[in-house]
């Protein structure tokens, strides 16, 4: 093979304070297939969406046979033949898959005013075919099965004559049936010279597909490598030797004559969870791993009452929650700090201490009206012990930094002085000093007697925190692991689908329709 | 396990709810079959109620409506919102009045048509600047529109009224052409026109793939601001063309033309079938069911209600508003649930 096709040099990004992408450079050459593989959140999206054109790099520049890409600019990247496959292809739910597939490239008619909508149509349906594909067509994409609507985002990248294909995770939601069939198209566009970049966390993929692989880890550049000349257990350390930047670990303690705070019963949701069971006793911090779409948040929320379970049992200090009922999970003491803390957690536009004390509002009442005095008390104190920096109790939520909002949403649960805290990403996206505080203020609250289940896609943090670590996988508990006996191989080990999956086997074949 | 059958139709268990479903997706098919049912029980009835004249009636109370609703229809699709359109009727009125009155300016017809398109044009295409560009919620940029539009059509007549439109401008609201009223046979090339935009243009199409999700439009290169600015444009054009056709039929032109047809048009919109979460919707749906509401009115008419046919044609129109927005909510919930069954 010749030169390379795509170059990327020295790319950088931030968000915020947090560093995204640091110096990654990387060649894919025509016809070749390039897997991308990384923990969550080692900056395989940020690439994607910058090399797609979505997503403004801070740094370095990208060529595409070797002419330089104009940054920013999804139409350039789509005229230099780049086509991006993202995770949830959703597109137009509105749009029927004709119209999904043409929207931005539609067939006319001589002339140019009217479309050729039987041209559309015969090519739509052409395009599906050779991805195996036959449904109606008339269907809106909304109505169709996400197998589905991810073929008819493969289509339209195929009718764009795209040089570059980037699949980010296609097979998550597929069929072993479906994936096969896309497999037998990335061999064919790859005989017509096309590269692909395929980010999947199923390494026997990355085996079966792939020329080369490159590792991401915490944004920076690993390692690429002939698919040849690496072992599956080489990748998995690859990927997981992520720094563990000095972080304190707690002393493990068994969990021996404490009694347990949160007990959960085979707990399932058709097609998101299956039959989980642990529980967590006071003063524990248990942590919970796998990748992202592993139902860990889901479960979380379930406990918390914000989605139904059909089946099973949640116990909080031996009592039985009813499914679906915050208020119900509130007063017996469960606590969540969900993982998206704009949308979900805090009220931006209103104040530091309203927004600490908004779920405690009711007792802070006099004669059914707030008292301002209590309510000033009780937000200094928090704001005190949690050490969250702000200009003033007054000041609106949203002024405060990422690592500051997730103190005060801390803060705002533990005003309820709850009896299990269900953390699910507490750092994410927060500065290194932020995170430290909040490692802190995890290790007093256990120290306290608080059960806590801790979500982290943060493979060192959660090594340092938890005193048992249980690994969910495609909707399942795969694995719990000691404290102490626990390192980030064999948690990723565990977290990453083997390949005779009887997990994934099960969620595909059985579960939803 | 739900059979594949089920699965599409939204669940065999419940067969009324998924009749209802299916009702709600194509509300086309539901207002257009209310619209013959009325029609059909009315004549039934009252035979005078069929009577061409009094159709032909029916049908020019309902131009001005479908021809600015078509507009308002591309508006809602493509995710916003337009509630000026009253106001601008009115200041477009004003300046015909002022244009072509014989004491006032006194224009000749052509230059006044142009102006009033023109002056539509040109205020549809600034609300359609301030909120694609303003970046604040259409529905409270158009509400200002709304206020600001009929403050300076006050400003334009200083309180006084224009009884005197030349003969050549009242033909456009009264005349007819082979029998048929001009602002009927207007409304009916604006619906066409707007039918073969909204399905057989990659404008058309473009507008809805907007509505429908606007990050993936602009991942697939589309320049949302310039589809929704056009929207906005095209409504303000279309909004000199029914006052055209309909203003030259008031014997009387004041400041007050056209207040509360943006809530009739909206509702008509709504009521037809067009998502207020946008994406979904057409152009036969917004028709059919300005002439339902239409037809509601007269038939409160008929039955000599009197004062009490206001009353009723108020309650009525709100509770078709209320039973729209409930089916479009159902149409959401039952699509939801069948794209999450079908998820493997």
């Amino acid at each position: 093979m010749s030169d390379p096709y795509l170059q990327v040099a020295g790319i950088s990004k931030a968000f915020g304070g947090v560093q995204a992408l640091v110096d990654v450079s990387l060649d894919v050459r025509a016809g070749e297939v390039h897997a991308l593989c990384g923990e969550n959140g080692a900056g395989k999206s940020t690439l994607i969406k910058i090399l797609g054109g979505s997503c403004l790099p801070d740094h370095g520049h990208v060529r595409v046979g070797g002419q330089a890409l104009p940054p920013g600019s999804v139409l350039a990247s789509e005229a230099a033949g780049i086509a991006v496959i993202h995770q949830e292809a959703v597109a137009f739910p509105d749009l029927n898959a004709v119209d999904n597939i043409f929207v931005g490239r539609e067939l006319r008619r001589a002339g140019g005013l009217w479309l050729d909508r039987r041209r559309m149509r015969l090519e739509a349906a052409a395009l599906l075919a050779r991805l195996g594909e036959e449904f109606d067509l008339r269907t809106p994409a909304g109505d169709l099965p996400l197998a589905r609507r991810q073929m008819v985002a493969i289509a339209r990248a195929l009718l764009q004559d795209c040089r570059l294909l980037i699949l980010d995770e296609p097979t998550s939601s597929l069929s072993s049936r479906e994936t096969q069939a896309l497999f037998r198209i990335i061999r064919q566009l790859k005989d017509k010279g096309v590269s692909t970049i395929y980010v999947s966390h199923r390494l026997e993929e990355v085996f079966e597909l792939a020329d080369r692989v490159t590792v991401l880890r915490d944004g920076r550049k690993v390692a690429t490598r002939s698919v040849g000349e690496i072992s599956r257990a080489e990748l998995i350390r690859l990927m997981v030797g992520r720094d563990v930047g000095g972080i304190a670990a707690r002393p493990k303690s068994p969990p021996e004559g404490r009694p347990i705070m949160l007990e959960i019963q085979g707990l399932t949701r058709a097609g998101v969870f299956e039959k989980v069971s642990f529980s967590v006793h006071a003063g524990e911090v248990v942590g919970m791993a796998g990748l992202v779409g592993a139902g860990r948040s889901d479960v979380a929320q379930a406990i918390f009452g914000v989605d139904r379970w059909d089946e099973g049992r949640v116990l909080v200090a031996g009592k039985a929650l009813s499914p679906g009922d915050i208020r119900a999970a509130l007063r017996a003491g469960v606590a969540l700090v969900p993982e998206d803390r704009q949308q979900l957690g805090l009220v931006l536009p209103m104040s530091v201490s309203v927004n600490l004390t908004l779920a405690i509002l009711q007792s802070l009442c006099r004669l059914g009206f707030p008292s301002a005095r209590r309510e000033q008390t009780l937000a200094s104190r928090l704001v005190a012990e949690l050490g969250v920096r702000t200009a003033s109790l007054r000041a609106p939520a949203w002024a405060l930094s990422g690592g500051n909002q997730q103190k005060l949403l801390l803060g705002k649960w533990l005003a309820l002085s709850p009896k299990v805290l269900l953390l699910d990403e507490p750092t994410r996206g927060v500065d290194v000093r932020a995170k430290e505080e909040v490692h802190q203020l995890i290790r007093q609250l256990a120290d306290q007697g608080m059960a806590t289940l801790l979500i982290s896609s943060d493979l060192p943090e959660l090594l340092a925190l938890s005193d048992r670590i249980i690994v969910m996988r495609a909707g399942r508990i795969v694995g719990e692991l000691a404290g102490s006996e626990a390192t980030q191989e064999k948690v990723m080990s565990l977290a990453i689908p083997a390949e005779d999956d009887p997990a994934t086997g099960a969620r595909v074949g059985g579960s939803a329709t | 396990m739900i059979s594949q059958e089920a699965a599409r139709t939204g669940g065999t268990d419940r067969p009324f709810k998924a009749a209802l479903t299916r009702l709600a997706q194509r509300r086309e098919y539901g207002v257009g079959f209310l619209l013959a049912a009325t029609l059909i029980a009315v004549s039934w009835k009252n035979p005078a109620f069929a009577s061409a004249a009094n159709l032909s009636d029916l049908l020019v109370q309902c131009a001005p409506a479908v021809i600015v609703g078509c507009g308002l229809t591309f508006v809602i699709v493509t995710g916003e919102i337009d509630i000026s359109v009253g106001s601008l009727l009115g200041l477009l009125a004003a300046v015909m009045g002022l244009a072509c009155s014989p004491q006032r300016a006194n224009w000749p017809v052509v230059p006044t048509v142009l102006a009033t398109l023109l002056a539509g044009t040109a205020s549809g295409f600034l609300t359609g600047a301030l909120v694609t560009f303003g970046r604040a919620p259409s529905i409270i940029i158009t509400l200002g529109m709304l206020t600001a539009l009929r403050g300076l059509t006050e400003l334009l007549m200083g309180g006084e009224w224009i009884t005197d439109l030349p003969a050549g401008l009242r033909t456009l609201g009264t005349g007819s052409l082979l029998g048929i009223p001009i602002s009927v046979l207007v409304a009916a090339v604006v619906v066409v026109g707007s039918a073969l935009l909204a399905g057989r243009t990659a404008l058309g199409l473009q507008i809805y793939a907007v509505g429908s999700n606007p990050e993936a439009a602009r991942l697939a290169g589309l320049s949302i601001r310039r589809l929704r600015l056009f929207a906005f444009t095209l409504t303000g054009l279309l909004t000199a063309v029914a006052a055209l056709v309909s203003v030259p039929q008031l014997s009387v032109i004041e400041s007050g033309v056209g207040k509360g047809f943006e809530l009739l048009v909206v509702t008509c919109v709504v009521v037809g079938g067009t998502s207020i979460r946008g994406g979904s919707g057409g152009i036969l749906g917004t028709v059919l069911a300005v002439l339902l509401l239409g037809i509601v009115r007269t038939v409160l008419v008929f039955l000599k209600l009197g004062e009490m046919a206001t009353y009723w044609e108020r309650a009525i129109q709100g509770g078709f508003v209320l039973a729209a927005v409930l089916a479009d909510h159902l149409a959401r919930r039952s699509s939801a649930a069948r794209a999450a069954g079908g998820q493997t």
